[in-house]
Formats: C-alpha cells, sequence, structure tokens
C-alpha cells in the first residue's frame, strides 16, 4: 500500500519536473517571438534611415551600405535563431556608429524628418535592448533547470540543450550615450 | 528647480516674517491648548472625585475622563484649524510656488480613488479613504501631482468589534510617463526575498497568483529590494532599464524603504507609504528650528523632484508630445476627481 503511494508521489514529481521544463522552454520560445518582433521595428525603419541620410553622409557610405545588405540577409524568412542573434549583433553595432555619426552634420540635425527618425530608432533600440533582457532571463531560467539537479536527468532524458544568450555588445552600451548627445 | 539650498534661503529669507507671525500664533495657541487642557481635567477630575465620594467606584468614573478625552481632541483639532490653515497657506503654498510657478496647491483636495485603484498597487479594499495638501500641474513639461493619503479597510471581529486597519497612509504621486507603453509594471517591496533569501523568496513570489507574471531583473541590488509584476516581460524591461533601477533604488534610500510604483496607462505611480500626515505645522515644537524646516523642503523636493530624479522629462522616444489619454486623465480630476472635505473625520 505505502509502495503504492509512494510511487504516486514519484511520478507526481516526475510530471511536475518535465512540465516546468517544457515551461521553461515554451518562455524561451515565447520571448524569441517577442524579440523578433522588436527586430523586424527596427529592420522596417532602416530604409528609411538610408534614405534620409545618405545624402548628406559622404563618410558613412560604407556603413550604410553594409547596413542595407545586413537588413536583407535579416529579413529572409527561415534564417535560424543563431543567425539572428549574430545579425543583430553586428546590425547594432552599425547603427551605433551611424546616430553617432549624425551628430558631425548639422545639416542633418536640423531636418524635422531626421530627428523624428532619430526618436523612433531610440524608441525602436531600446525596445530590442529590453527584448534581449528578457530573452536573456528567459534563456537562464532554461539552462539553469537543464543544468541542475534534479530536472538535469530529465532535462538529458529529453534531449534538451544550452540555448545561447544575447551577447551585449560595446556598440550596444554606446547606445546609451547617445541619449546624453541629445541634450547638448 | 531650484536647489534645497535656494529654497532654504527663500524659506528663511522671504518667509520669516510669515514664520515669525506664525511663531507667535503657535505660542498663543500652545497657551490656550494648556489652559483649557487643565482647565478640563481639572472639572474632570473634580466630578470624578465628588462622584466618587457620593457613589463609590462606578463605570461612570471611567467613562467620564475618556469623554473628557474625545471632547479635549475635538476642541483641539477646532482650535488649531485656523493656525495650521495659516501655515500652510503662507508657508508650504508659497514653497510650491517659489518651486514651481505652474504648480496649484490645495489643501483639502487630495488624489482621487480613481488613480489610487488605477495604480493598482494596494488590493486592499477601501472603507475609509481621505487625505490632504494636493499639489497639481506641470512641472518642467511633465503633468504631475501628489497628496497625502489615508486609505483604511475595516474587519469585524467575533465580538462583532470594529477594527480599523490602514492599508495606506503617506505621500502618493502620479506624472505622466515618457514612454509609451500598453500593459502594466507593478513594483513592490519585496518582503518574501528579504526574509526568506532569495531560492524560497523567489518561489513564494513566483507562486502568487494574485498579481500577474513574476518579473527578474537583472539588476540584483534592485531583486533584492523590489519584486516585478507585470503583464509582458519585455514591456517591463523597457520601462526598467538599468539606470531607471539605479534612479528607484537611489529613491528607495531617501524614503528608507516603503516604495511602491507602478507603471500604468501612461502613468507612473509612487506610493511612499512611511505613515506620516506631511506639511503639518508643529504645534509644540518651535517652527523656526532648522531641522524642521528641512522635512518641509526636503518632502517637497522629494515629491516634486520626481520628475527630474527619474529624468520623466526626458523626451528621447516617439513620445514627444502629451497624448490624449494624459489630457483626459487630469480633466477627469478636474471635474470629478477631488474629493472635498466634506465629511469631517475628528479622529
Amino acid at each position: 500500500m505505502t509502495a503504492l503511494i509512494i510511487l504516486g508521489v514519484i511520478i507526481a514529481i516526475l510530471v511536475l519536473m518535465y512540465n516546468s521544463l517544457i515551461g521553461k522552454k515554451n518562455q524561451v520560445d515565447n520571448i524569441f517571438a517577442g524579440v523578433d518582433a522588436v527586430l523586424k521595428k527596427r529592420y522596417d525603419l532602416i530604409p528609411n534611415l538610408v534614405a534620409s541620410v545618405s545624402q548628406y553622409m559622404e563618410h558613412e557610405r560604407g556603413i550604410l551600405e553594409k547596413i542595407t545588405e545586413l537588413r536583407a540577409q535579416a529579413i529572409k524568412p527561415n534564417i535560424s535563431d543563431e543567425k539572428k542573434i549574430a545579425l543583430d549583433k553586428e546590425i547594432t553595432s552599425m547603427m551605433g556608429g551611424i546616430m553617432i555619426a549624425v551628430e558631425n552634420y548639422p545639416d542633418l540635425k536640423a531636418n524635422q524628418n531626421v530627428m523624428h527618425l532619430q526618436a523612433s530608432l531610440n524608441e525602436v533600440e531600446a525596445q530590442i535592448s529590453a527584448a534581449r533582457r528578457a530573452y536573456n532571463q528567459a534563456v537562464t531560467d532554461y539552462n539553469n533547470a537543464i543544468e541542475m539537479v534534479p530536472t538535469n536527468f530529465i532535462a538529458q532524458w529529453m534531449k534538451y540543450t544550452r540555448k545561447q544568450v544575447f551577447e551585449i555588445t560595446e556598440g550596444e552600451r554606446q547606445n546609451v550615450n547617445v541619449g546624453e548627445l541629445f541634450k547638448k | 528647480m531650484k536647489s534645497t539650498s535656494e529654497l532654504t534661503d527663500f524659506y528663511y529669507n522671504e518667509l520669516f516674517p510669515e514664520l515669525e507671525k506664525l511663531e507667535d500664533e503657535r505660542k498663543a495657541l500652545v497657551s490656550k491648548i494648556t489652559t483649557y487642557g487643565i482647565g478640563l481635567a481639572a472639572i474632570t477630575a473634580g466630578i470624578d472625585l465628588s462622584i466618587f465620594f457620593k457613589f463609590g467606584f462606578n463605570n461612570f468614573l471611567v467613562a467620564l475622563p475618556i469623554l473628557a478625552a474625545i471632547l479635549a481632541g475635538w476642541v483641539y483639532k477646532h482650535m488649531s484649524k485656523d493656525y495650521i490653515k495659516s501655515f500652510k497657506t503662507e508657508i508650504i503654498k508659497r514653497l510650491i510656488h517659489a518651486i514651481s510657478e505652474n504648480l496649484s496647491y490645495m489643501q483639502f483636495q487630495h488624489i482621487s480613488q480613481y488613480h489610487y485603484k488605477r495604480s493598482n498597487i494596494f488590493k486592499d479594499r477601501i472603507d475609509r479613504y481621505n487625505g490632504n495638501d494636493l499639489v497639481k500641474g506641470d512641472f518642467n513639461d511633465t503633468l504631475l501631482q501628489f497628496s497625502d493619503l489615508h486609505s483604511e479597510y475595516v474587519t469585524k471581529d467575533s465580538k462583532g468589534n470594529k477594527h480599523w486597519h490602514t492599508t495606506f497612509k503617506g505621500l502618493f504621486i502620479t506624472a505622466e510617463f515618457n514612454k509609451h507603453f500598453d500593459g502594466k509594471t507593478i513594483i513592490l517591496p519585496d518582503q518574501a526575498e528579504q526574509m526568506f533569501g532569495s531560492l524560497i523568496g523567489g518561489w513564494l513570489q513566483s507562486n502568487n497568483f494574485s498579481q500577474r507574471e513574476l518579473i527578474k531583473m537583472d539588476n540584483p541590488e534592485f531583486e533584492k529590494h523590489f519584486v516585478v509584476y507585470g503583464t509582458d516581460q519585455i514591456e517591463a524591461r523597457y520601462l526598467l532599464t538599468h539606470s531607471m533601477m539605479e534612479r528607484l533604488l537611489n529613491l528607495h534610500k531617501r524614503t528608507k524603504g516603503n516604495l511602491y510604483i507602478s507603471f500604468i496607462g501612461g502613468q507612473i505611480y509612487i506610493a511612499i507609504n512611511n505613515g506620516h500626515d506631511h506639511f503639518e505645522p508643529t504645534v509644540f515644537k518651535s517652527l523656526l528650528k532648522y531641522k524642521l524646516v528641512m522635512e518641509y523642503v526636503n518632502t517637497l523636493n522629494l515629491a516634486i523632484g520626481i520628475v527630474e530624479e527619474l529624468k520623466l522629462n526626458e523626451k528621447l522616444w516617439s513620445k514627444q508630445k502629451r497624448s490624449d489619454m494624459d489630457e483626459v486623465l487630469h480633466t477627469h480630476d478636474a471635474l470629478f476627481g477631488h474629493e472635498h472635505l466634506n465629511k469631517r473625520s475628528f479622529f
């Protein structure tokens, strides 16, 4: 009789652990969808940005072309999550460079359209930053669960592997400083 | 925004003549209170003694001092009413105008129940709700209002006696927030983590079904003092950037804990639950004491300075202009929100 109860309890615990792992995996996917949505907003703004500034920004031609190329890669359907993360890293540092470079062109700063665009981009970059942080938290929870005892045994049985976090590049840290530049 | 030292100077240079007048008023009030107090005590004692000698010990002996105390309280409130009003009009109102002319002060009004409930910070039922000292207006291009609030609920025990419990007593601030957001994010003081440490505390928090999803922030000190609930993991982090978390931690230190915050419907709500009724003049201590002066100045600086403290006036994102919703909210208050002190409670 007691054996049955103990068995029941063990099964219940196993089910709870299994479900919690599924929940954490799904949370990662859920948040990544959010990251995707916000990255898409940025990719939508890029053509407008490139068009508005390329006439003025002679020196940054190369970067603008690179951004356009990277964007074309990023909006292709069916690219892997790792590829998306890698592209985001590259584009972020380039976008950071462009936004800082805008400061050197008084004509651009006087342009209402460009200023409005800057505010929108600022907002999108802030949202992307938030999305990355949320994703990293979800991934950390997931990684913890698949590596810590006792859920790691079940995770191995389910063939769950570690997921990768977004690394915050130096370029992104510079984004925060753009705000300071606006005050001048 | 005037600095603390500028305000202190203003207090002493411009307001000092008024302060001296009020100090005289205060001293007169104290002697009046003392006289009446002694008189009432003497009469009560006299009646009590005569009853005792005539009828021996009975309940009336106890009831009379209690009645006298109630009467004393009522008389005290009535007598100090004018003095308090003078203080608030001459001193507090002028201090507020010195900080900004776009701010208005209304002694008998307070933040409406609409905003209090909308903030989603305190979920207890409201059986009694009052407050005072409402300040509202435009500071550095940000719509702001704050007041003292006292919200209570009542329970009945098995004997049918009523017990009043305070949900919130302190300063309640609301201001328009400078980012677009759709959901709700609520930040509460972290009692579980402080009591039980991060592992168990974390588990307890995530099982708190009455609130929304638990959101773990990536700043360890912030996590230690606060717990965040919200409707959207990404939006919560959009609102709580690393710099915003730092600023909220600073505010937390200045208010010694007791800090509750929420972001709902374009507004930020900040509740400082310190059990004080702010901006009240002292009766039994001198008005001219420096330390006392600084308390008023500091509270005003804290409340109004929230705008700069949290950089609510920074318009870096797409929310450049006041939204229609913000206007509606503040008009709503003008029409419906302010509850006047019609029902006066003496205790």
